[in-house]
C-alpha cells in the first residue's frame, strides 16, 4: 500500500534529461495533484468563509435535490450577475436542511487540519526518533523498537478510535491519535535508511575529519534520510482523510454538526437507501479526488528521488 | 525440523500478545476516559456510582485490576486471560469470549472470500502487465492501482447499494446476513455459508452469498488494485532474473517463460496474503456498519464507544492473535514453497 512504484514501461526505464521544472511540467498526474493539494489547502484555510450559506444553519429547504446539470450554467451566470435573491444550492440540501454544498467546502477545515497536523507530528517525531535508534544502537533505543512493533502489531483503525473515544472526540485528541498511529513508520523507514547512511564512505570522512558523532547525525545523515519519509508523508496524509472521515463515520470522530466529509456521509448514509443520494455522494467525492490528488505528487516525487 | 520452528514462532507469538495485552491494557487506562459514568449516567447518585465502581473493579489498586485481567488473581472469578474468558463485557454481562465467538466468523468469512476474489482478479492482471510493460493491461493496472488504493470503502459500499440495491433492484437492502423469512442453519462454524452446505441448506446458502455480494464487491474493488500492483512488482522482479533470461535464450515461448516466472513470483505473493489479510480486517469494520452485517467491527465499534473495557480488551488480543495466526501460517507455507527458507 505504501508503494507507488510502478509507472507503465518502469521494466526499461529510459531516462529523462530535461530539467526538473520541464519534467514536472508535462507531468499531468502531478499537475492533476498539485492543483487538488493547493485547493485543500486553499479550503481548509478559507473554506467556511467563502461558502454561499452557513454550513451550520438549516437554509428551511428540507431535502432538495441539486439542480439538473444542464442548468448549471444558467443559473452560474444568473448567480454572478446578481439576478438571483438566493444562490442555488449546488449539491442539494439534506433531511435538516443544510445546504450540502456550503458543507463540502468548509469541511477540510476540520479533515485536513486533522489529517495534515497528525501526519506532520508523527513525521517530526519519528524521523527524530528513528535517527536516535539508528545511530545509538543500544538496549534504549531497541525497547523503543519493540515498542514500535507492539504499535504497529494493532489495528489502526481500532486503535484510533480507541484513542479518540477514550480521550474525548476534541480536534487536538483527533490529531494525537493520528500522530500515535503513524508515528512507528516513520521510526522504522528513518531508522532502516539512517543504517543504510552510516555505512556510507562520507560518514567515515566526516569521522575522520574530527565531527562528533551528532554532528554527523544532524547535519549529514539526516538531510540524507528523509527522502523515504517524505514520500511516506504524502502517502499518510491521504490515508489520514480517509481515517478522520471513516473515525466520524462510525461516530468516534468529529463531533456533528461540525461540517465533515465522513460525518455527512453517514447522516446521509439514512436517506441514501430510498434514492436520496446527494447528501453522502458530493462528501464523498471530495474524499476520494483529495485522497487522489495527494498520492499522485507522492508518486513523482518518488518518482523523481529514484532516478537520481 | 519444522516442528522446532512452528514452536519457537509459537513462543513468539505469545510473548507479543502478552505485549499487546499489557499495552492495551495500560493504554485504555491512561486516556482520561470515565467508564463508571458512562455506565450509571450523569445524574446518578454518589452511592450509585461508588456501587457500580465496586462491582467493575475499578475501586482496586491497578496492579489488582492487571492480576484479575491476566487471570493470576482468584478473588472475582471468570475474569481473565488465563483461563480463555477474557472477562465479562460491562454492558451485557456475558463472557467476551462468547461474545467474540459469535461475532468473529461474520468478520472472518467476508475477509476470507473478498481476499481470495481480489487474488483471482489480481494474479492474471498483475501477469499480463509485468509480460507487457506499457500494454492495455499494464495501463488499465496502472491507473486502477493508483485509483482505488486509497479510498474511502464505506462510500463505495454505500454507491453500491444505491446502484444495485435502490437502482436495479438486484441486491437485498443492506441489513444484515440473510434474508429475515429464512430460518438461520443451527450454528457449527458460525461461517453461514458453510453452516448452509453442511446441513444441506440449499435457500440459506443462496440467501447468504447474495447478502454477501455487495460487501465482498467493495472489498475486492478497494484492495485488488494494490494486490495487482504487487503481484507485478514480483513478477517483473522474476523475469529479470537470471534464469528467467537463460529460459529465454533456450528459445522457450513467451508463455512457457511467464509460468515459469510465476512459480517464482507467487513465493512472495504468499506474504501478501497476510499483508492484505490485515488490511482488510481492519477496513471490515466500516464496511460491516454500512451492510449491518454484525461482525467484530461492530463489535469493536459497539463496545468503544460504551466504555466496555474487557470488550476492547478481548478485541484487540483476538484481532491481533487473528493476524499473528495467520502469518505463522504462511511462514509455514513459505518454508515449504520455498526450499532455500532455513527454519
Amino acid at each position: 500500500m505504501t508503494d507507488l512504484t510502478g509507472a507503465p514501461g518502469a521494466a526499461l526505464p529510459a531516462v529523462d534529461r530535461r530539467g526538473l521544472l520541464a519534467r514536472l511540467r508535462s507531468d499531468r498526474f502531478f499537475l492533476v495533484g498539485v492543483v487538488i493539494v493547493f485547493l485543500s489547502l486553499f479550503l481548509a484555510a478559507f473554506g467556511p468563509l467563502i461558502s454561499p450559506y452557513d454550513p451550520l444553519r438549516s437554509t428551511g429547504e428540507i431535502s432538495t435535490p441539486p439542480p439538473p446539470i444542464e442548468t448549471w450554467p444558467r443559473l452560474l451566470y444568473e448567480t454572478v450577475s446578481g439576478q438571483r435573491e438566493a444562490p442555488p444550492h449546488w449539491f442539494g440540501t439534506d433531511q435538516s436542511g443544510l445546504d450540502v454544498f456550503s458543507r463540502v467546502i468548509s469541511a477540510p477545515r476540520a479533515d485536513m487540519t486533522i489529517a495534515l497536523g497528525g501526519a506532520l507530528i508523527s513525521l517530526v517525531i519519528g524521523t527524530f526518533l528513528g535517527l536516535l535508534a539508528g545511530f545509538y544502537r543500544n538496549w534504549a533505543t531497541e525497547f523503543m523498537m519493540r515498542i514500535s512493533d507492539v504499535l504497529q502489531s494493532f489495528p489502526v483503525f481500532i486503535t484510533a478510535m480507541i484513542l479518540v473515544a477514550l480521550s474525548g472526540r476534541q480536534t487536538g485528541n483527533l490529531v494525537l491519535a493520528l500522530a500515535l498511529v503513524y508515528t512507528p513508520i516513520f521510526v522504522r523507514l528513518t531508522r532502516a535508511e539512517v543504517m543504510a547512511q552510516s555505512s556510507r564512505g562520507y560518514v567515515q570522512a566526516a569521522l575522520a575529519v574530527g565531527n562528533s558523532r551528532w554532528t554527523i547525525a544532524i547535519k549529514h545523515v539526516l538531510p540524507n534520510s528523509l527522502v523515504p519519509s517524505l514520500v511516506q508523508m504524502s502517502v499518510t496524509v491521504g490515508f489520514a482523510i480517509i481515517l478522520t472521515a471513516g473515525l466520524s463515520f462510525v461516530g468516534a470522530g468529529v463531533r456533528p454538526p461540525t461540517p465533515e466529509w465522513g460525518s455527512m456521509i453517514s447522516i446521509g448514509a439514512q436517506q441514501l437507501i430510498l434514492g436520496e443520494w446527494w447528501p453522502s455522494v458530493f462528501p464523498g467525492v471530495a474524499i476520494s479526488l483529495t485522497v487522489l490528488g495527494y498520492a499522485f505528487v507522492g508518486h513523482t516525487i518518488e518518482a523523481e528521488f529514484r532516478e537520481t | 525440523m519444522i516442528g522446532r520452528f512452528v514452536l519457537r514462532r509459537l513462543g513468539i507469538a505469545v510473548l507479543q500478545l502478552l505485549g499487546v495485552a499489557l499495552a492495551v491494557f495500560f493504554l485504555i487506562r491512561l486516556l482520561p476516559a470515565d467508564p463508571v459514568a458512562r455506565l450509571v449516567g450523569l445524574n446518578a447518585s454518589e452511592e450509585a456510582y461508588a456501587q457500580a465502581e465496586r462491582t467493575l473493579g475499578l475501586d482496586r489498586p491497578v496492579v489488582d485490576q492487571l492480576l484479575s485481567f491476566l487471570g493470576l488473581s482468584s478473588d472475582r472469578g471468570a475474569d481473565g486471560l488465563a483461563d480463555g474468558s477474557l472477562g465479562l463485557s460491562w454492558v451485557t454481562g456475558d463472557p467476551v469470549f462468547l461474545e467474540i465467538g459469535r461475532f468473529l466468523p461474520v468478520t472472518l468469512e467476508l475477509v476470507t472470500l473478498a481476499l481470495l476474489i481480489s487474488f483471482l482478479i489480481a494474479i492474471p492482471l498483475g501477469m499480463a502487465s509485468a509480460t507487457r510493460p506499457g500494454g492495455i493491461a499494464d495501463r488499465i493496472a496502472f491507473v486502477w492501482g493508483l485509483f482505488a488504493g486509497a479510498q474511502p470503502d464505506y462510500w463505495w459500499g454505500l454507491l453500491f447499494v444505491f446502484l444495485f440495491f435502490f437502482i436495479l433492484g438486484i441486491a437485498p437492502p443492506p441489513l444484515g446476513r440473510i434474508d429475515p423469512l429464512l430460518i438461520e442453519p443451527s450454528v457449527i462454524t458460525g461461517f453461514l455459508t458453510v453452516d448452509s452446505l453442511l446441513q444441506g441448506r440449499l435457500d440459506t446458502f443462496v440467501s447468504a452469498l447474495h447478502h454477501l455480494m455487495l460487501p465482498i464487491l467493495t472489498q475486492v474493488f478497494v484492495v485488488s488494485g494494490a494486490i495487482t500492483k504487487m503481484v507485478r512488482q514480483n513478477m517483473i522482479r522474476a523475469l529479470q532474473s537470471d534464469y528467467i533470461l537463460y529460459a529465454r535464450c533456450c528459445g522457450l515461448s513467451r508463455r512457457a517463460v511467464g509460468r515459469y516466472a510465476l512459480r517464482a513470483a507467487l513465493t512472495p505473493a504468499v506474504t501478501l496474503v497476510g499483508i492484505f489479510y490485515g488490511v482488510l480486517l481492519s477496513a471490515a469494520v466500516t464496511v460491516e456498519l454500512v451492510f449491518s452485517l454484525g461482525g467484530i467491527g461492530e463489535y469493536a465499534i459497539r463496545s468503544i464507544l460504551s466504555f466496555d473495557y474487557p470488550a476492547i480488551q478481548g478485541v484487540v488480543l483476538i484481532v491481533a492473535l487473528v493476524s499473528l495466526l495467520i502469518y505463522l501460517l504462511l511462514d509455514i507455507i513459505h518454508a515449504y514453497l520455498d526450499p532455500r527458507v532455513k527454519y
